[in-house]
């Protein structure tokens, strides 16, 4: 049977965003030095577990991979191939200035200074470091983003794959990953 | 302390007769040798006078003479007194002496300096890169490599963030947020 | 039947693994032949980013070099400036500087218990040490404004004075880890399945210990007295009372035991310094930042990190920017050398474990 009706798909999407929204798996990769802040964040203090967010082990697991700070060029084509790993739909949270404009690593030779050049953000959160208190507030506001159904960086990046790729291998030199096929 | 250093200074130049031995002005004592007799130069040292701990190999780029600054600091665990042992080589096609037989922990060291100055080290064939990938610009610890040109060249500026002017009221208009009070731009009344 | 020799990539997208590193082993069932570690993927010049920044603009790079204890670093670079000026260091700053390194300890250590057990498969004690050191961060937040990174020490003194009321706090913290410790022997040290998993793992050689530059709790796990504090002292830490603690197993319980015992050194070292603490000024002001050149000159200081010897070489030409800050982490021979030499012939199951013995920490190794 094929339901073609348009509310009935508007429900079943608002189902569907409301199950994502309240189980974000994160991916244990810290990339950067914002990790520190991580445990404080997933444990007993401030136990981001009562708003559905858990780390996982794995890409094929994790609905959100958080990118902790700055990216080394060497880092960034593991973030690429980690994030083109991981099952639709996918989030991706920029963690520090550094992931904005550079922050304090504005002239270093071997930092990205701009994520989103790279690969799709949904939600930015800026501090250097980010208490633990705004990490859960990126992802509440990234909760709100998938209720709205405005969170699809992924298919940005399925649709703009071209720019991306172009992007990325003017910093990667060596590129010798394999191509996903969606 | 300083007596000590002084017995030291004296039983190292006796021993050491070709380097130059000093007291340093801020504690310890440097040992100024050339390449040929460094390796020497450490065993000596290692053997005869203690210094097992190699705490650091350091290398400093002096562009204006032209030279690279080898800086080996050792420390004796019984002394107590830090010992710097200096060796000056040739910028250009100059080339260093691997210590990683006497200290293994000497190989990864040699490695980031062969790789951030790009000074070879002799007796170190270790071909793995160990910080850097695929880097094929100068070194870029080198003095006349200009981190600042070429981060502008090679990665994306965000535009309107390419210089330190303040954003704040852009981006509180942009989001129709009010900006809270701890982050005003401070005026001087 | 000889069995298949197979590649495995730990990391650096792994659970285990104490940051963003990859090491690449070679098993033939679960046992390790040949380990390598991978270092880079946190490098971000930032030795060079200092050659290019004034002596100021400096003190916001070193702190983020060792993220779970950025307070050596900012020591370091402050001792070699005020050894190359000559420059006078108030009494009362020395007692803070002193507090504000052996909090970061605590700190350090209780992510520590928190990574040790948590490699070893009990999850309840990173839920409990991690949220201890929230305390500890608090009191950073106060007194510095940053939980993570301070920039608190600098050069002639630290950037604020003291809280009022702060002392109180800090001694009211202090007793309530003492408490807690209790509770940890009894979930971590005390439990059998951590003692099996930690005797007799990760063994050092004695004399290879004191030859390939291993610092800190590892080289003090073989039985050897050294300590940067006792050593070469700095600071006020001369005029204090406390023990180096020793352990002789050379392994990875060896090590969990020194650091185990260090804990309570540090919390007895604090109450002192609280009980000490002179009063007066606490920042001997440097000049106008921007004008601020530091005579030429070389210097080697190191301060003796929750991981070992952390050591600085900083070179001035006299100029207004350093000529040379290179950094020496006690991960460096830790985590590369010591590390792959350890994991050979080690189990698969212990390798995170032995890491997180050996306090192996990536950015301070490539910064």
């Amino acid at each position: 049977m094929e339901i073609n009706d348009k509310d009935t798909l508007t429900i079943v999407e608002h189902i569907k965003n409301f199950a994502r929204r309240h189980s974000l798996f994160v991916l244990a990769y810290g990339t950067g030095c914002g990790a520190i802040e991580i445990p404080p964040t997933m444990t007993s203090r401030y136990d981001a577990e009562r708003f559905g967010i858990v780390g996982r082990a794995t890409p094929r697991q994790a609905d959100v991979l958080l990118i902790t700070g700055y990216l080394s060029v060497k880092t960034l084509k593991r973030v690429i191939r980690t994030y083109e790993q991981m099952q639709d739909p996918k989030y991706v949270i920029g963690f520090g200035s550094c992931t904005i404009n550079g922050g304090m690593y504005w002239d270093s030779y071997n930092t990205i200074k701009v994520l989103d050049q790279y690969m799709p953000v949904d939600v930015y959160i800026n501090g250097c470091m980010p208490r633990p208190e705004s990490v859960i507030s990126g992802f509440i506001k990234l909760q709100q983003l998938i209720k709205a159904g405005k969170a699809d960086g992924w298919k940005k990046y399925q649709e703009n794959l071209d720019w991306y790729r172009a992007n990325q291998k003017k910093v990667i030199k060596n590129w010798n990953m394999p191509d996903y096929n969606w | 302390m300083s007596d000590r250093i002084q017995d030291l200074q004296k039983s190292l130049s006796e021993g050491l007769p070709q380097c130059s031995v000093e007291i340093r002005r801020h504690g310890g004592v440097e040992l100024i040798s050339s390449k040929e007799n460094l390796v020497g130069v450490l065993a000596y040292l290692r053997e005869h006078f203690g210094y097992r701990h190699l705490s650091h190999i350091s290398c400093v780029d002096w562009l204006e003479q032209n030279q690279f600054e080898l800086v080996y600091i050792l420390w004796n665990y019984e002394s107590r007194i830090q010992l710097f042992v200096k060796v000056r080589l040739a910028r250009v096609n100059g080339s260093g002496i691997s210590v990683r037989h006497l200290w293994p922990q000497a190989d990864t060291y040699e490695r980031e300096i062969a790789e951030m100055y790009g000074l070879p080290f002799d007796g170190n064939e270790n071909p793995r890169e160990l910080i850097l990938e695929d880097w094929d610009n100068k070194p870029p610890m080198r003095r006349d490599f200009d981190t600042r040109a070429y981060s502008k060249e090679a990665f994306y500026d965000r535009p309107g963030r390419e210089d330190a002017k303040d954003v704040r009221s852009v981006i509180s208009g942009r989001s129709g947020e009010e900006i809270p009070e701890i982050a005003i731009p401070y005026t001087r009344k | 039947m000889r069995e298949k020799e197979t590649t495995l990539y730990l990391g650096p997208q792994h659970p285990g693994i104490t940051g963003n590193m990859m090491v690449k082993l070679k098993v033939t069932g679960d046992t390790i032949v040949r380990a390598e570690t991978h270092v880079g993927y946190l490098h971000r010049g930032f030795e060079k980013l200092m050659e290019v920044r004034n002596w100021m603009q400096v003190f916001p790079i070193v702190c983020r070099i060792c993220v779970p204890e950025p307070d050596p670093n900012e020591e370091n670079l402050a001792r070699a400036i005020e050894i190359l000026e000559g420059r006078e260091v108030p009494e009362r700053a020395q007692y803070i500087r002193v507090m504000v390194l052996e909090l970061a300890r605590l700190a350090s250590y209780l992510l520590w218990f928190g990574g040790q057990s948590g490699s070893a498969g009990l999850y309840t004690m990173p839920q409990w040490s991690v949220g201890d050191r929230d305390y500890i961060l608090d009191l950073f937040e106060e007194l510095t404004g940053g939980r993570v990174y301070h920039m608190y020490i600098w050069a002639g003194g630290v950037r604020r004075d003291l809280p009022e009321g702060f002392a109180d706090k800090v001694l009211r913290v202090m007793d309530y880890l003492e408490k807690r410790l209790k509770h940890y022997d009894n979930l971590m040290l005390d439990n059998s399945i951590f003692q099996k998993r930690a005797q007799g793992v990760g063994v050092i050689d004695r004399e290879k210990a004191l030859d390939w530059g291993i610092v800190g709790p590892p080289l003090r796990g073989c039985g050897f007295k050294h300590d940067v504090r006792i050593d070469d002292p700095y600071l006020v830490y001369d005029k204090l009372q406390f023990e180096v603690p020793t352990e002789t197993g050379c392994d990875v319980w060896a090590r969990a035991l020194v650091r185990r015992r260090e804990f309570e050194q540090s919390i007895s070292i604090i109450r002192q310094i609280m009980e000490k603490m002179p009063g007066g000024e606490f920042y001997n002001k440097v000049p106008n930042p921007l004008h601020w050149k530091v005579p030429a000159g070389d210097v080697y200081v190191k301060t003796e990190s929750a991981r070992g010897e952390f050591g600085y070489y900083v070179v001035s030409d006299g100029s207004d920017k350093p000529r040379r800050v290179h950094v020496r982490g006690p991960a460096y021979v830790h985590g590369i050398t010591l590390l792959e030499h350890l994991l050979q012939g080690a189990n698969l199951a212990d390798v995170s474990f032995i890491m997180n013995s050996l306090g192996t920490c990536p950015p301070e190794m490539e910064r």
